[in-house]
């Protein structure tokens, strides 16, 4: 019998606590629209998506810190300088993007909505590894634009895990959903390897591994990578002093995810990078 | 069948007394609205009847725990659904009661071929102050009883829920007179264990008139606890978090009860 128009059938499709699954259900959830890939030799395009560009995070002393440059282009035009790369979605997990926003943003929106659903329904919270692997899906769903060669997202993902060890997590994705765990640092986006040099020549050769660092010594080693990224990408934003953008930085620690405040990255930018 | 519209009235009848008896050993539940926030609280052994529903939303429920299930899966498919096609600001316990749950329990209870929920629920909204505070109590023919000032009603800042009408007519009498809604946490939860054990007590000896006397309640109180797991939650009024939900445990109240 048709009850209601509330739906009850939690557990009949897909697994119980599913957040991508009810709002398909619904109708709510944009499916992968899979088209033809432009062909080699095909007209030249001419729209552009607006994409973000790079971002970084490593394991330092006081857990993991992850920075974004805060340019968004599309193609060679600056769209805009202040966007928000670096995405909290629960107390101790950060997503960091690089690539489409309009895609990005609204995975990044998924996957809040998914980790609470999963806690209120399920009474429990989503293991590391149940977070890991819904973004993974995410991206894996969407792989249909990245075809299109529109919507490409690679994001960084780091999280807490209090069980059974404390200990933070940094995770790195490809365009399909691949998810590798990073041991120190990792890196995406156009800028990424410029700041895959710096970080595995600091990692190997500086004055101290990035484990061992204060978070001071973590913002400027951060600051200087995206520095030295935006000397050669133009999609990077780096640090803007005239008009007092810096990048944004979050670190995820067992006490939760701290955004460190503008002036103290000023603080540190005049220090050690100017 | 059911065919002259006697034997239906007749039909609701009969089943409205057959689930106030099911609902009738429901131990209670308190909502108190204080200074930081609103607190939720039973006290009971075994099942869990505090939830969260979304950000600034929770329910307690009495009744059958599958009822239960099926109405607080729907409450958060709708909330979440809401929070996330709009904006959390977005989500509200009004619209979601009284546009969603109560049409709901209503029809499913009138459909006398069909089951009714056996389920009695109180929702609660933490607003910005405590006067924009929601408590909503939802019975299982989709009756809405709210604490707002409307019609003349003098608005309260609580709420209660309780397996007879007598039982939860004495815990707000209680509540009356004595607790304000400026109240700190440690008064909030120590009126909220007073109200809970007015509430049960009325469970048990129903002939009994009247509120408790003070000492009686004391009595009552400390030999419940002894046997009995306090079960609370609260919505923190605190607007810096996005989720305000938050579960306490019987461990880190007992040191702030008063013996």
């Amino acid at each position: 019998m048709e009850r209601s128009p509330v739906a009850f059938d939690q557990n009949s499709s897909g697994a119980a606590g599913d957040f991508p699954a009810l709002l398909r259900r619904k109708g709510l959830l944009s499916p992968a629209i899979i088209g033809p890939t432009p062909q080699a030799g095909s007209p030249q395009k001419t729209w552009q998506p607006t994409e973000a560009t790079t971002i970084l995070a490593f394991k330092f002393s006081g857990g993991v810190l992850v920075a974004g440059d805060r340019r968004a282009t599309a193609g060679n035009t600056v769209v805009y300088d202040r966007a928000d790369k670096v995405l909290e979605i629960d107390r101790h997990s950060i997503m960091a993007i690089a690539g489409v926003p309009a895609t990005a943003w609204e995975m990044a929106r998924v996957l809040e909505h998914s980790f609470q659903y999963f806690r209120r329904t399920q009474l429990q919270e989503m293991s590391v590894d149940g977070k890991v692997r819904a973004l993974s899906k995410l991206l894996r769903d969407n792989f249909g634009f990245v075809m299109q060669g529109v919507g490409v997202v690679v994001p960084i993902f780091a999280t807490y895990d209090s069980h059974p060890n404390p200990e933070a997590h940094l995770y790195f994705y490809d365009a399909m959903g691949a998810q590798f765990e990073a041991t120190d640092y990792a890196a995406t986006g156009s800028g990424s390897p410029a700041v895959r040099g710096i970080l595995y020549y600091e990692n190997n050769w500086g004055a101290k591994p990035l484990h061992k660092m204060s978070e001071d010594e973590a913002v400027s080693i951060a600051l200087r990578a995206l520095d030295t990224a935006a000397e050669s990408d133009t999609s990077t934003g780096g640090v803007d002093r005239s008009g007092k953008i810096y990048p944004l930085m979050k670190i995820v620690s067992g006490e939760g995810i701290t955004t460190l405040p503008e002036d103290k990255i000023a603080a540190v930018f005049k220090e050690t990078v100017a | 069948m059911i065919e002259e519209p006697y034997r239906w009235v007749e039909a609701i009848a009969n089943r409205r007394e057959y689930i106030e008896t099911q609902l009738a050993p429901g131990s209670p539940i308190a909502a108190l609205g204080y200074r930081d926030g609103i607190l939720f609280l039973t006290v009971g052994r075994t099942r869990q009847k505090l939830f969260e529903i979304y950000d600034r939303i929770a329910m307690g429920g009495i009744g059958h725990p599958g009822d239960i299930e099926r109405l607080r899966m729907a409450a958060i498919e709708l909330a979440s659904t809401e929070g996330f096609t709009r904006s959390a600001a977005d989500v509200s316990l009004r619209r979601l009661v009284h546009y969603s749950l109560s049409p709901v329990m209503k029809s499913a209870f009138e459909q006398v071929y069909g089951a009714p929920y056996l389920a009695r629920m109180l929702f609660a909204e933490v607003g910005q102050r405590p006067s924009e505070d929601l408590f909503l109590r939802v019975e299982y023919d989709g009756e809405i009883a709210t604490n707002g000032a409307t019609y003349g009603q003098a608005r309260q800042d609580f709420a209660v829920l309780s397996g007879t009408p007598q039982s939860r007519e004495l815990m707000e009498a209680f509540l009356k007179s004595q607790h304000a809604p400026d109240a700190s946490f440690e008064v909030a939860l120590n009126s909220a264990l007073d109200a809970w054990s007015i509430g049960h007590m009325s469970l048990q000896a129903s002939d009994a008139n009247g509120l408790p006397e003070r000492a009686a309640i004391s009595k009552y109180r400390q030999e419940q606890l002894a046997g009995r797991g306090i079960e609370a939650a609260l919505l923190e009024r605190d607007a810096s978090m996005a989720i305000r939900y938050r579960s306490l445990s019987d461990t880190e109240l007992r040191p702030l009860i008063n013996e």
